[in-house]
């Protein structure tokens, strides 16, 4: 049985790129899948076409059995409940506490007007409560999202992600603003909570030991199109240098 | 790049220059002749208008201090409650003016249009059109006030929404808020600091405006003055400008401090 089944995606934005070209997927419960590839490869893209944050242009996506491209409202949102995503920028709302910030991801559970006034069930404030203590956020609670650190701030967002109940974490770039002590810790953070409660989880890297170090399964995405996708032992230096091939557009791209 | 297209290329600069400067001189020259504006007139008038500030209008009159209380208190209750009316009016029309939050750009147009008439419109004119139509009076003048406050804070509150970080907006979005879930938890957060600023700076203005607005008839403190100054009565009039000034003052102090506060 597969969670997620991707046929033919592409993405052109209005300005002519080609981000994503006829790209097939497919991710089973539980597995934890690393996609690497240069930078403008098209990795955000992808997670963002998933959970339909950017509309593709083309192609079909299959979450849970359900087709969801073109799905609208209600629809939409009961989608996107089931996938979390983790931002490179953490993308808490710096302004308020870490508590509502967690409970940011139960609004898809919730009536637009009860959502809207930020009432949110005692369950549910429990539930983000023991989700602070997992990664080990209890004391922090009700100090404002930008008080912590940037390795504190991504483990609220793993928090976040996690109070959806998701069946998939899309987890874009999660360590890349993060010293290698952070990374560390949020990799860890991020791979055993996804373990323990089965949920699959698709996230970009750009460390190519990390991305061996914990995935099941790695992608390699070259200019918007899948160009490996294998074992970690599969992936040889050979093909980190087809991914990432041609030295001199990658130093275009970094420049 | 040769020598001799490098001093050329220091030649062409240095013409530039002059002729930049040219051109201002000539422009500030034609505008005095237009304007007839001529210092010698200036200084000629310097003399006689400190004559009339000290001989006339001071010391100021403080026995007219407690006829002036009460349009002090008009003049600060129309600022109060156009700043109130005001930043909500204001408040509600900004999300649909920004173009990160307006639902559609048409709509964004429309009423960023609408708003800027509110502001371009000087206060003087609004309280003359709507004396013309209701007769003279503090409603009038918190009218009028309202108009500006209006204009002025689509506008800024506008500008404070197209700042927000977005990336907490689409966090807000991906776990499956909706459209009004997104604003109250992820906009207005961001919103606040700009909301509570804005409308503290709005209610200085009104508090300034309220004196221009009372002089055509908008009631307050520029009623009294406008009428003071219309029956010669000078140390009065100073009076009521000093008590303008205190009024400004404390206002400026007060909402520095808040704003220190909350931002």
């Amino acid at each position: 049985m597969t969670l997620l089944q991707v046929e033919g995606l592409s993405k052109i934005y209005p300005d002519g790129t080609k981000a994503l070209d006829n790209l097939n997927l497919e991710i089973r419960p539980g597995e934890f899948v690393v996609v690497i590839g240069p930078s403008g490869a098209g990795k955000s893209t992808l997670l963002r076409s998933l959970n339909r944050m950017i509309e593709p242009t083309n192609g079909k996506i299959r979450f849970k059995g359900e087709e969801t491209m073109g799905i609208k409202g209600k629809k939409l949102r009961e989608m996107r409940r089931h996938m979390g995503m983790i931002f490179q920028g953490y993308n808490l709302v710096t302004r308020v506490t870490v508590i509502k910030n967690v409970l940011h991801g139960r609004l898809g559970y919730m009536s637009p007007f009860k959502g809207a006034l930020g009432l949110y069930s005692k369950s549910d404030t429990e539930a983000a409560k023991s989700m602070l203590q997992r990664v080990g956020l209890y004391e922090q609670m009700y100090k404002r999202a930008d008080e912590l650190s940037g390795g504190q701030q991504q483990r609220v967002g793993i928090a976040r992600a996690l109070s959806q109940k998701p069946d998939l974490i899309l987890a874009d770039e999660p360590i890349a603003s993060l010293d290698p002590a952070s990374s560390e810790t949020i990799m860890h953070y991020l791979y055993t909570i996804c373990k323990e409660e089965g949920i699959a989880c698709l996230c970009n890297l750009h460390q190519v030991e990390i991305a061996k170090k914990y995935a099941t399964r790695i992608i390699g995405i070259h200019k918007g199109s899948k160009v490996f996708d294998g074992s970690p032992e599969e992936l040889t230096d050979d093909m980190i240098q087809l991914i990432y091939n041609q030295s001199h557009a990658r130093v275009k791209e970094t420049a | 790049m040769n020598a001799a297209q490098m001093q050329s290329a220091r030649k062409m600069k240095r013409t530039q220059t002059i002729l930049f400067l040219i051109v201002l001189l000539a422009l500030v020259i034609w505008s005095s002749i237009g304007a007839e504006f001529s210092l010698p007139a200036l200084f000629a008038g310097v003399g006689e208008s400190f004559r009339f500030i000290f001989l006339d209008f001071l010391p100021p009159d403080f026995s007219s201090l407690p006829k002036l209380l009460e349009p002090a208190m008009q003049t600060i209750y129309m600022s109060v409650v156009a700043m109130v009316i005001g930043s909500i009016v204001a408040g509600l029309l900004s999300f649909l003016a920004a173009a990160t939050t307006s639902p559609h750009p048409y709509l964004q147009v429309f009423v960023r249009a609408a708003t800027s008439l509110f502001r371009n419109i000087p206060v003087v004119i609004w309280t003359i059109l709507l004396v013309a139509a209701f007769g003279l009076g503090t409603i009038v003048g918190t009218m009028s006030l309202i108009l500006i406050s209006i204009g002025m804070l689509t506008r800024s509150f506008a500008e404070v929404l197209e700042e927000i970080d977005m990336g907490q907006v689409e966090a807000v979005r991906a776990a499956g808020g909706s459209y009004f879930q997104v604003l109250s938890q992820a906009v207005i957060p961001q919103f606040m600091p700009g909301f509570i600023g804005w409308s503290l700076y709005n209610f200085e203005i009104n508090v300034r405006a309220s004196t221009i607005v009372g002089m055509v008839g908008g009631g307050g403190l520029g009623f009294i003055l406008q009428s003071n100054l219309k029956l010669f009565q000078y140390q009065k009039a100073s009076m009521a400008v000093l008590l303008v000034l205190v009024i400004v003052l404390v206002v400026e102090t007060i909402t520095n401090r808040v704003r220190e506060r909350i931002i």
